[in-house]
């Protein structure tokens, strides 16, 4: 099978156009960003003016108390009045802190707020919006080549990744920058030698921080294969219990896990080293901030060059919020490379064309009579061979047709031309007269109702299930197609009737009820048309009979193709189509093909059981 | 109820599924439990000497944190307060070096320490369960979902190892750093550490209170959660019949409606959190002012030093640092409880039945089975076979024929002996089932399934599981007795095509003989099988059917037959109806005798032979 490439917007290939797609998306969300801009801009003032007011605190008490020489310098060249008492000014600062902490706690409440406004309640929405919308949209070949596993992620952890762009690459790049400058530049002010000499160290600290993400990053993502293995071992030895335990092959089994925690606990040494001394050395090298600070600053303030709180105390505040910035970055370089990934699969998806849609001036196909006629058709997959080679029949509105054939014949995708979920290569297929390409796809599927070989049925009411395709069906037309399909018996006896919910942690049926609902939803539409693939294939053929009738009945006024291998149905048919290889091989009623020599000759004697 | 009863409730909301995880939800915490607390630490027993070691690097840490703190304050009081000369400074912020140097690799050691003693300690648990389930017999399996089964090896053991690893050594830490920087802050001044200590209940109360709104609204965040991911997973697989009933547009609306529904509680989980972390940090602020403040007043009272003062603020912050972190390590500690008590429960599950300490080990197998008189139930309540006898005498083939429910897959069951009968016996060679070791009869067994399962890993391996000692050459050879060599020769990469996850990648025909390959090289004495019921195409039939037909020669085999083949060519076809034989004998007598059998086959005839 080949990989879902290839209708992808190319121009995503590389790192800069992704980026600048990603820079077009934020701009759309811009007054929000901005708003967060100005919100961290107050924060981060606050912060200082805080740190500030405490050296300047400090310097206050220590001058009233003779302890230094110089007064303490008021940011904003404020000078207390000389006959302020001492005690005076020292709660004048603990007030101006408090009111400060009071306004920090405010702007980050709301910060908080808005930046979840714009996360939670915009972007992700939006984007999850937009992308399940495209995928419900998109062929069944994108879906055949995806696992369900990954295409889940796509709606919610790539959709996450994208929006950590905007919180996390970009408006924490600003903040970044933005605090980074202004502590910088609030040190410098302080006194520039000592600022030099105690970010000489950061330079390193980015270095070891970046050398060592570099470093462990593939061990983790090895570790987290391995865990895998470890998960799917287990999963797989519960799954297989009949094999595990009919072999008798427990020992082998607990070998087997164990040896793929043991390759789990040697991966995770490696890594257990190495944060353990990454951890202490960045430590370290902070710390060695502080003993430059204390040694070069302590002697400055021996000199009488630098306050003792202004400038020794604060300082001592701002290098710790300055190692954390730059830690920050390298969260950051991680995150850009987490959000590309992410985002280049979630624009693979938007961009993918959508192959199949309602033409520009659609003709109009309200109600349907269900004359079908295929002329000349041909279908492959995209690179693939030919699956159907110039089918030509037609079939008049109320007929039934039985598709006979050996697996890979044809059958399920002719079936599916008819309801356009592919488009033939070659060839016309017609509804009414009209090509089914120049009509409103919606109408046009409205008029077909759709029996799948294993249908799948939600996990919600049986009546929601029935009314699947018309969701505002009365309680009364709901009961009419289940009485049509035979489901209305076992439906009343189920525990809460046509509200007992299906699948997980409601109520299981067999495989034969499964299919009378799934039968009993299609007629609900009273389509014109009814397709049904095959829908006894995978019920203990002791139990098929419960849903033979149930097709029979469903059939009923209706041009109805049916995928068939049993003589019961095949002998009720107005005209039988034997596929082989995506060519018509055999056409004709039961009795004239019973006639003729040939593939169907041979499968009716075998299943008279001579 | 009837549809359209008066009293009947109004139509619901359309949506597109209506799933409600919160009834499978497992509790995500539990109180502390010292009894779960002891039993987690023996586990750490084995690797004592790395605990001990842990222990004295956690003591050493404990007290260096202050200290460090101390040092800080002690140098600028002493000489840069005094204007001592230059190298008084210099001596002291070497000092302050030595230390710092001291502390980091003392942390190297506690944090290297931590972390191997909570692998080893999740390594062995994980082991131990593992080995435990797999003691467990067939029952267990049956009303465990496997996702409990998984999560007691993932989250429930990740949650234990935060809880060996980190809370434990953490939180001794924390309050050793409390006790010893409160220690020195009494000496300096005892009013002031008053003041700090009065905030403590403060700053504890308000944790708990905003923690656990917090992780309220988180599990309300992953509960609408887990009904985004699990609508998603129907979307997709439900495409087929979402396009053919055209509800494209109807469910982007309605799963527009969840997503923005889960951005509510997103929206409540940050509003709650953006209340509780300023606030955090306003303490910390208004702590600053208070000390300031009644710090103030006494060094200009004379009460205290400024050297004190300013020693103040640093071990105050050394006091405070760890509450904040302690709550966190407590929410951690309750989860590891209730990760604890699930696994020891789960450990403390005894089998339902395993062999007895006497089982017969049983000698190389003739391969004759007889039910004397059993009868069965999975459920008390339901008696799911009633009074079964036949005898299979060695090399011959027995189809089971019935109905879903007439008991083919329990009488399986019991000759598997993944149970055991309620009543009479099942001898296999003569030996009651009861009492022979389960393995000495699983060696001498082959078994296929309807799912033909595979395990993730080449064709090879997946034979080989057959019998593990096999060599290459026995596993090809086990194929060729099959005829299905060329089959198997002719997939991408032979022997050794990958199978992908459950065999995915392999169409239902080649899984199906594989499993054959792999009963085949088994070479059993006695051969379960049960044919799948779906349909593939001609020409694998016909390919099944000769392989089939080979790996029945010359050993006693079950067969829950669903082809004709099959039953025609059986020895003793055993005709079930609600648990009870009601005909047995040939195909060709039953039919000839014209009972139920012969109505059955005539009714589902063209049925069967399709197969």
């Amino acid at each position: 099978m080949t990989a879902f490439v290839d209708t992808a917007a190319p121009d995503l290939a590389s790192n800069g156009a992704l980026i600048r797609r990603m820079l077009q998306l934020s701009w759309r969300y811009r007054w929000g960003c901005v708003r967060l801009l100005v919100l961290q801009g107050l924060l981060l003032g606050t912060a200082l003016a805080a740190l500030d007011l405490s050296g300047v605190g400090i310097d206050v008490i220590l001058f009233r108390a003779g302890a230094a020489k110089r007064p303490a310098v008021y940011p904003f060249g404020f000078v207390p009045p000389t006959r302020w008492p001492a005690l005076a000014e020292v709660s004048l600062i603990a007030g101006a802190i408090l009111v400060l902490a009071i306004v920090r706690g405010w702007l980050n409440y709301v910060y908080a707020v808005d930046s979840g406004r714009l996360i939670h309640e915009r972007i992700v929405v939006d984007l999850r919006s937009q992308v399940y919308d495209k995928m419900q949209r998109l062929s069944f070949r994108f879906y055949d080549s995806n696992s369900t596993g990954a295409l889940i992620n796509r709606v919610t952890g790539d959709v996450q990744s994208v929006r950590a762009f905007v919180d996390g690459v970009l408006i924490q790049l600003v903040i970044l920058v933005l605090s980074l400058v202004c502590y910088l530049a609030y040190m410098m002010r302080i006194d520039v030698g000592v600022t030099l000499v105690c970010l000489a160290t950061t330079p390193i600290l980015w270095i070891v921080t970046v050398v060592f993400s570099r470093l462990v990053r593939p061990a983790y993502d090895r570790t987290r294969e391995l865990i895998d293995h470890v998960v799917l071992t287990l999963a797989e030895n519960i799954q297989a219990v009949h094999v595990v335990k009919g072999f008798g092959r427990e020992r082998e089994e607990i070998a087997k896990f164990s040896s793929a925690l043991q390759a789990v606990e040697d991966e995770q040494q490696q890594i257990f080293w190495k944060v353990s001394i990454f951890t202490p050395v960045i430590g370290l090298l902070t710390q060695l901030n502080v003993v430059v600070l204390l040694a070069y600053g302590g002697w400055l303030v021996t000199q009488d060059r630098l306050a003792l709180g202004t400038g020794l105390v604060v300082f001592a505040g701002l290098l710790t919020q300055f190692a954390s910035q730059v830690a920050n970055l390298t969260n950051i370089t991680n995150s850009v490379q987490q959000s590309l990934s992410g985002a280049r699969r979630v624009f693979e998806i938007l961009d993918t064309p959508v192959e199949i849609k309602t033409p520009p001036d659609a003709a109009k196909l309200a109600r349907a009579r269900g004359k079908v006629c295929f002329d000349g058709v041909s279908f492959a997959y995209e690179d693939g061979p030919g699956v159907l080679h110039d089918i030509t029949f037609s079939v008049e509105p109320g007929q039934c047709v039985a598709l006979l054939g050996a697996t890979g014949a044809g059958k399920s995708t002719l079936l599916s031309l008819i309801s356009r979920f592919h488009d033939p290569t070659a060839g016309t297929v017609r509804i009414d007269g009209h090509d089914v390409r120049t009509l409103d796809l919606d109408e046009l599927r409205r008029n077909i109702g759709w029996v799948f070989q294993e249908s799948f049925l939600f996990s919600n009411t049986i009546a929601a299930n029935i009314a699947y395709g018309n969701p505002t069906a009365t309680c009364e037309e709901i009961e009419r197609a289940a009485k049509i399909a035979c489901a209305h018996e076992f439906i009343m006896q189920a525990d809460g009737g046509y509200d007992a919910v299906l699948g997980e942690g409601g109520m299981n049926l067999s495989g034969g009820q499964r299919q009378r609902l799934a039968i009993a939803r299609a007629i609900l539409l009273d389509p014109a048309i009814l397709l049904m693939d095959d829908p006894a294939a995978s019920i203990d053929p002791h139990t098929e009979h419960e849903i033979l009738s149930a097709m029979q009945q469903a059939m009923e006024g209706r041009t109805t193709f049916v995928v068939a291998h049993r003589l019961s149905t095949l002998r009720h048919a107005d005209q039988v189509i034997v596929l082989d290889q995506g060519r018509i091989v055999q056409e004709g009623t039961h009795a004239e093909l019973l006639e003729m020599p040939g593939h169907y000759r041979e499968a009716a004697h075998a299943q008279g059981g001579q | 109820m009837a549809i359209g009863n008066v009293d009947a409730p109004a139509p619901a909301k359309v949506s597109i599924t209506r799933l409600r995880p919160e009834l499978d939800r497992e509790p995500d915490a539990r109180p502390l439990d010292f009894g779960l607390i002891r039993r987690l630490l023996t586990y750490t027993r084995p690797y004592a000497t790395k605990r001990n070691w842990l222990l004295v690097a956690v003591v050493v840490r404990a007290i260096q944190l202050p200290c460090v703190a101390w040092v800080i304050g002690a140098v600028i009081n002493g000489p840069i307060a005094h204007g001592a000369p230059v190298e008084s400074v210099l001596a002291g912020a070497l000092g302050l070096f030595a230390l710092a140097l001291f502390t980091q690799l003392n942390f190297h050691f506690r944090q290297r320490l931590a972390l191997e003693l909570g692998e080893a300690v999740v390594h062995d648990l994980q082991q131990e369960i593992f080995s435990h389930v797999q003691q467990m017999p067939m029952s267990f399996f049956n009303r465990t979902k496997i996702g409990r089964i998984i999560s007691r090896v993932t989250s429930d053991c990740e949650a234990m190892r935060i809880g060996v690893q980190d809370v434990l050594f953490v939180t001794l830490v924390g309050v050793g750093q409390m006790i010893v920087s409160a220690a020195f802050m009494l000496y300096y001044d005892v009013v002031m550490f008053g003041v700090v200590f009065a905030m403590t209940p403060v700053m504890w109360g308000l944790n708990r209170y905003f923690r656990k709104r917090l992780s309220r609204a988180y599990r309300d965040i992953q509960e609408s959660f887990s009904r985004v991911t699990s609508t998603l997973a129907e979307s997709v697989n439900g495409i087929r019949v979402t396009k053919g009933f055209v509800r494209e547009e109807l469910n982007g609306q309605l799963f527009g409606d969840l997503v923005r529904d889960h951005a509510r509680y997103n929206m409540r989980a940050a509003r709650r959190a953006g209340i509780f972390l300023p606030l955090l940090e306003f303490n910390s602020q208004f702590f600053i002012a208070a000390l300031l403040l009644v710090g103030g007043y006494r060094v200009l009272n004379s009460q205290m030093t400024t050297a004190d003062l300013i020693q103040f603020f640093f071990l105050a912050n050394i006091f405070f640092n760890p509450i904040q972190m302690l709550g966190n390590q407590y929410n951690q500690a309750l989860t590891a409880m209730a990760g604890a008590e699930r696994v020891f429960t789960l450990l403390d599950t005894p089998p339902d039945w395993q062999d007895t300490a006497d089982a017969v080990r049983l000698p190389p197998l003739r391969g004759r089975v007889e039910f004397h008189g059993v009868s069965f139930e999975y459920d008390p309540a339901v008696r799911v076979l009633h009074n079964i006898q036949f005898t299979a005498e060695p090399g011959q083939t027995i189809a089971l024929v019935g109905h879903t429910g007439s008991g083919k897959t329990s009488i399986i069951n019991l000759i598997a002996r993944f149970y055991l009968p309620t009543e009479g016996s099942v001898l296999i060679d003569g030996c009651d089932t009861h009492d022979i070791a389960a393995d000495s009869l699983h060696h001498q067994m082959g078994i296929v399934l309807q799912h033909n399962f595979l395990f993730t890993g080449t064709v090879l391996e997946n034979i080989r599981v057959g019998r593990p000692d096999a060599s290459d050459a026995d596993v090809v050879e086990a194929a060729r007795q099959l005829g299905c060599l060329d089959l198997i020769e002719g997939l991408a990469e032979g022997f050794q095509t990958a199978v992908g996850e459950r065999g995915g990648k392999l169409s239902l025909g080649q899984r199906q003989l594989v499993c054959f390959a792999r009963a085949m090289l088994a070479d059993p004495r006695i051969l379960i099988l049960d044919e799948a019921t779906s349909s593939v195409d001609t020409l694998t039939e016909l390919r099944i059917q000769q392989a089939l037909h080979k790996l029945l020669v010359g050993r006693t085999s079950f067969v829950v037959a669903h082809r004709l083949s099959t039953i025609r060519d059986a020895d003793l076809v055993l005709v079930l109806d609600q648990g009870r034989i009601i005909e047995r004998g040939k195909h060709a007598d039953l039919i000839a005798h014209d009972g139920v059998y012969a109505g059955l086959s005539r009714q589902f005839l063209e049925v069967l032979t399709n197969r």
